[in-house]
């Protein structure tokens, strides 16, 4: 008896306590918003239900995870990777499609989503390899093997294809690289060069289709035959070059010296930025980068994003301060706000519960992810605060996108809400990640040298 | 602190960059919150509305127009009541069985499965049947359908009762056209709403349409009506008392269409309130087409019968003008009335000549005989001698070239020439001719026939001239006055009593042995001035001024008939038959028979 009671509390102890509050306040919320939602639909249990056994499920993965030393996965990085690596590629095998996207395994009573967990095993490698290999960070095959692996995972997502999956991959990888101390110049080219990567076909895309839209306007018409044509693109890029050699000169001459690698790097970045450029536009299809121009810009698709955007915000503005009260929201009952339990699910709050309750849910959002970035502070080793950091990256911004989406501050960019959002995989996954959390908590160190 | 196998440095690397991540982070949630405060707390009010918007909609019953009656509260414009059937989607969620629409297609004679059909398809409210006879009322209703959402309603429509005597008085209804709703919608009016045109119905819009009623419903994303707020009853228009005599307004309009050319129109004054009594205008319309494709044949009428003739239209006056030449004449000249002018049947002036209607001439006349005879010549003197000033003074101080305004739609003001004008427009100068044939009321000078027998019945008052009205008050449906015709626009035209006295024994004289013989009426004083007025596109057109009793006028008429002929063969039997059902006498050929 006695045994079994310290078993318990073995299990749970040096959990973070604030943490685990956070989650299930958050879990609180999503509950009565997705009761919310179903009802109207004739399935107020159905949704509900679906939402509480994951939370259950996840709960009880959380505590596994959490008592399994994180540490192990250090050492386990190569397995998690091939791992990952072989869960995207057989969704690509055999998953089902939904919408357009081949992403779910379908177990006939459940499904799900390996894009969830992938993503997560990609932050444990990650981290494990930037721990390793933290002694050559200036070296390029450093930053080639990081992105190697990197672009792997992104291109096998984006085969699915599912490009909002993959967002969260790019700020994850960059303040990871940025914490460990590469230098902010050799990411801002990194930036640079996928830009220019993805910028040109899609600049390409966007022009055809403006072009179809404007045949008077014939200054503008001319330019994209004669970009499209070829040498105008390449003057172009040329003068950029240029641009940024003659500046560095000014610069030099001014006494203000920055080394001559600077530019030199920059430019190279344009370069393969450009010539990576010219093999994207080869292999993306044509219904890839509409989906991609509409993805950027809702605007030039009115009738989908556009509407969700514009009854997002009148769902969340008409909230005022105490909200219209549980069930009683207009824009989500009569169903003139879409995707309500999934994508816009913070708009229901934001209506039903009015400004207060959806202060206070931004409020623990907020405290949810300091308390993961006060984990990553206080680890133990190194590979603890990187994974630490890498998942508090993942939460805030998929909270921040999601959140700035549905207020109309973003394109519409079909991330969901971790934690509020009805869906298993969802919540599941992230469950699964704040348990690793949890394991480098506690785990956090107990000694100070010195 | 620091890290486990690491030395301390690589600990306080992180550390220094972790906290510019940490700023970041931090600002982003701040810059989230100031965006929620903002859609909800500062915009909130206008979002609400918006969503509010979104889901509310109306479905609006119409409600009946006022009544319009005429001087003894006969209705002339009212409204019946028809039946019909509307299915409500929303009621009960189901569709009438198969068999049930069966017997509505019998007793309906149509099919209506596929109107049903779409009505709960899109869940909108749908008229199944218009104007039910009383026979497939009763059948429908005993069935009792109204339980599967078909119920049956009444629903006003518009009905003139004297459909072309008042056709111009009251005017008629129609939808709202494109073009015009913008401006209307500030005004509460929406689309499909029925405004009035002309006449009453236009005027007195805003009292006589009423309140519509109908559900307000709220509706989901699809269209689709969820539930029914509330349903408001639809409120009677005020109803609008005229002045209109029917009697008289009969007569007229009888008298009128029998006329030489049946083309023309009539206004009745009261002379002391300046109430319109009668205000006809022939060819009339029947208002109860309005919207049918009969209504369209008024379109292309080439006698212009949807023309309100009586406002509209613009004449010369005519020898009718020879009143006005008459007054400034003994105003400002105190002419002589016995001295006395030749008349030869023409009048020499340099080398044009103007020649009298007579064309015998008419030998010696004076002030007054040329008044009852109508003589041209000494009125061409007399205008040279007053001039085109004078003249223009005393056409402006009767109320020539201005709206009278009358409270109905339309009103044309004419025109009175004067030399400037000419020389703006014309290029030329003013002649001599110019005044002489304005003094007999001819050249540039229109008139309508409001103000010919608002000219009128100021010389019947001594120059009391009231704004001439159509409607007396307006009762709204609990019976309160909402609206009352006030007597106050009184402007006297200040004549010396000299100048009246031999203008009403002129004018009396008129009928009496003059040109206007042919409405004399044993026991009645009736004093007057015929017209026939020259035109240069057509026949002459037929006057008639008058008022009567002479020595205590009650009423003041003025007749024309378009391109009538002469004013005392063909205007003047006009005038008379209204005095006989005036003044209540069978007419002397009644008598002989």
């Amino acid at each position: 008896m006695i045994q079994s009671k310290n078993f318990y509390r073995r299990l749970v102890s040096g959990i973070d306590s604030w943490l685990i509050f956070s989650v299930v306040v958050l879990a609180f919320i999503s509950f009565a918003a997705i009761y919310s939602v179903g009802s109207n639909c004739g399935m107020s249990f159905k949704y509900l239900l679906i939402q509480l056994l994951a939370f259950i499920m996840g709960f009880f993965w959380l505590v596994l995870i959490a008592n399994f030393n994180y540490q192990h996965y250090k050492y386990l990085d190569k397995f998690i990777y091939i791992l990952s690596f072989m869960l995207l590629t057989s969704v690509l095998i055999f998953g089902s499609t939904r919408r357009g996207t081949k992403g779910w395994f379908d177990f006939g009573f459940i499904s799900f989503q390996p894009v969830e967990i992938a993503k997560i095993m990609f932050i444990l490698s990650l981290a494990s390899f930037l721990d390793k290999k933290s002694k050559e960070i200036d070296k390029i095959s450093f930053l080639v093997s990081v992105f190697a692996m990197l672009v792997l995972h992104v291109a096998l997502i984006m085969m699915q294809p599912d490009f909002s999956s993959t967002l969260s991959y790019f700020p994850v990888t960059l303040v990871l690289l940025f914490i460990i101390g590469v230098k902010p110049f050799y990411l801002f080219c990194i930036v640079i060069f996928a830009s220019v990567t993805v910028g040109v076909p899609l600049l390409e895309t966007f022009l055809n289709m403006q072009l179809k839209f404007s045949q008077n306007k014939m200054f503008l018409t001319h330019f994209i035959i004669s970009l499209k044509t070829g040498w105008v693109g390449v003057y172009a890029v040329g003068m950029i070059l240029f641009l940024i050699i003659v500046g560095w000169y000014f610069l030099w001459k001014l006494k203000i010296k920055i080394a001559i690698t600077y530019p030199y790097v920059l430019c190279i970045s344009i370069l393969l930025g450009c010539l990576s450029s010219l093999v994207v536009g080869k292999t993306l299809k044509d219904y890839q980068r509409k989906r991609l121009v509409v993805f950027l810009n809702p605007k030039a698709d009115l009738r989908g994003s556009g509407y969700n955007i514009i009854q997002s915000k009148i769902t969340i503005g008409s909230g005022k301060f105490i909200g219209k009260g549980l069930k009683k929201g207009s824009q989500t009952q009569l169903g003139f706000l879409p995707e309500r339990h999934t994508d816009f699910i913070f708009s229901v709050i934001a209506e039903e519960g009015g400004w207060v309750v959806a202060q206070i849910t931004l409020f623990f959002y907020f405290f949810f992810v300091w308390r993961a970035f006060v984990i990553a502070r206080d680890a133990r080793d190194r590979y603890g605060s990187l994974v630490a950091t890498g998942l508090a990256i993942m939460f805030m911004f998929y909270i921040v996108i999601n959140i700035s989406m549905v207020m109309g501050m973003m394109p519409a960019a079909g991330v969901p809400l971790p934690l509020l959002s009805y869906g298993g995989s969802s919540v599941f996954s992230s469950l699964c990640a704040i348990g690793i959390l949890c394991s480098v908590s506690m785990r956090k160190h107990t000694h100070c040298s010195d | 602190m620091v890290w486990q196998k690491e030395n301390k440095f690589s600990y306080e690397i992180f550390i220094k960059k972790y906290k510019t991540v940490f700023v970041i982070f931090v600002l982003l949630f701040v810059c989230l919150s100031m965006r929620l405060f903002y859609l909800q707390i500062i915009k909130g009010d206008r979002y609400r509305k918006i969503s509010d918007q979104q889901r509310m909609h109306n479905t609006y019953e119409r409600a009946p127009r006022g009544i319009i009656y005429s001087e003894d509260n006969t209705a002339l414009v009212e409204n019946k009541f028809i039946f019909v059937i509307l299915f409500y989607p929303f009621k009960q969620g189901q569709v009438p069985s198969d068999k049930n629409i069966k017997e509505m297609n019998k007793i309906l004679k149509k099919d209506i499965r596929s109107m049903i059909d779409m009505s709960y398809k899109y869940g909108k409210v749908v008229k199944l049947a218009d104007n039910l006879s009383l026979e497939e009322m009763f059948k429908i209703r005993e069935k009792k359908f109204n339980l599967e959402g078909i119920s049956v309603l009444r629903e006003s429509r518009r009905v003139y009762c004297y459909p072309e005597v008042t056709s111009h008085i009251a005017g008629y209804i129609g939808e709202i056209g494109a073009n015009e709703i913008e401006e209307l919608l500030k005004h509460g009016y929406k689309m499909g709403d029925y405004i009035g045109r002309g006449g009453i119905e236009q005027t007195y819009d805003k009292y006589l349409r009423g309140k519509d009623g109908g559900w307000q419903v709220e509706m989901n994303a699809m269209g689709r009506q969820i539930k029914e707020f509330k349903y408001i009853q639809s409120e009677i228009g005020a109803s609008v008392y005229s002045t209109i005599n029917l009697k008289l307004q009969k007569v007229a309009y009888e008298a009128l269409r029998n006329s030489s050319t049946g083309r023309g129109a009539v206004v009745v004054l009261d002379a002391k309130t300046g109430a319109v009594k009668t205000l006809v205008s022939c060819p009339g319309f029947d208002a109860n087409k309005a919207g049918s494709k009969d209504f369209n044949r008024y379109l292309e009428d080439k006698k212009l019968s949807l023309f309100n003739r009586a406002l509209q239209a613009l004449y010369p006056p005519g020898s009718v003008f020879k009143i006005i030449t008459f007054a400034a004449a003994a105003e400002v000249m105190g002419t002589n009335p016995e001295e006395t002018v030749q008349c030869n049947g023409n009048f020499k002036l340099g080398d044009r000549n103007y020649s009298c209607w007579c064309k015998q001439g008419h030998g010696k006349v004076n002030l007054f005989s040329a008044m009852v005879q109508s003589c041209n010549v000494y009125f061409y003197r007399l205008g040279l001698k007053l001039g085109v000033k004078n003249l223009k003074k005393y056409a402006k101080k009767f109320h020539l070239g201005q709206k009278m305004g009358i409270d109905l739609p339309n009103e044309k003001k004419g025109f009175v020439p004067n030399p400037e004008w000419k020389k703006s427009k014309l290029k030329t100068r003013w002649l001599h001719g110019d005044t002489v044939i304005l003094s007999i009321g001819q050249g540039a000078l229109w008139v309508t026939p409001l103000q010919m027998a608002c000219m009128i019945s100021a010389v019947a008052n001594k120059g009391v001239c009231r704004k001439p009205y159509i409607v007396d008050w307006v009762a709204s449906s609990n019976g309160g006055k909402i609206y009352s015709h006030k007597l106050d626009f009184e402007e006297q035209i200040i004549l010396s009593d000299r100048t009246w006295d031999l203008l009403h024994k002129a004018l009396l004289e008129v009928v009496e042995s003059g040109t206007g013989i042919r409405s004399k009426i044993a026991g009645i004083k009736i004093a007057g001035k015929t017209g026939t007025a020259q035109n240069p596109q057509g026949d002459n057109h037929a006057w008639f001024v008058s008022y009567a009793p002479a020595d205590n006028p009650k009423i003041a008429i003025a007749v024309i008939i378009e391109n009538g002929g002469g004013g005392g063969y063909n205007a003047v039997p006009v005038g008379r038959k209204i005095y006989e059902a005036y003044f209540n006498m069978k007419s002397e050929e009644s008598l002989k028979q």
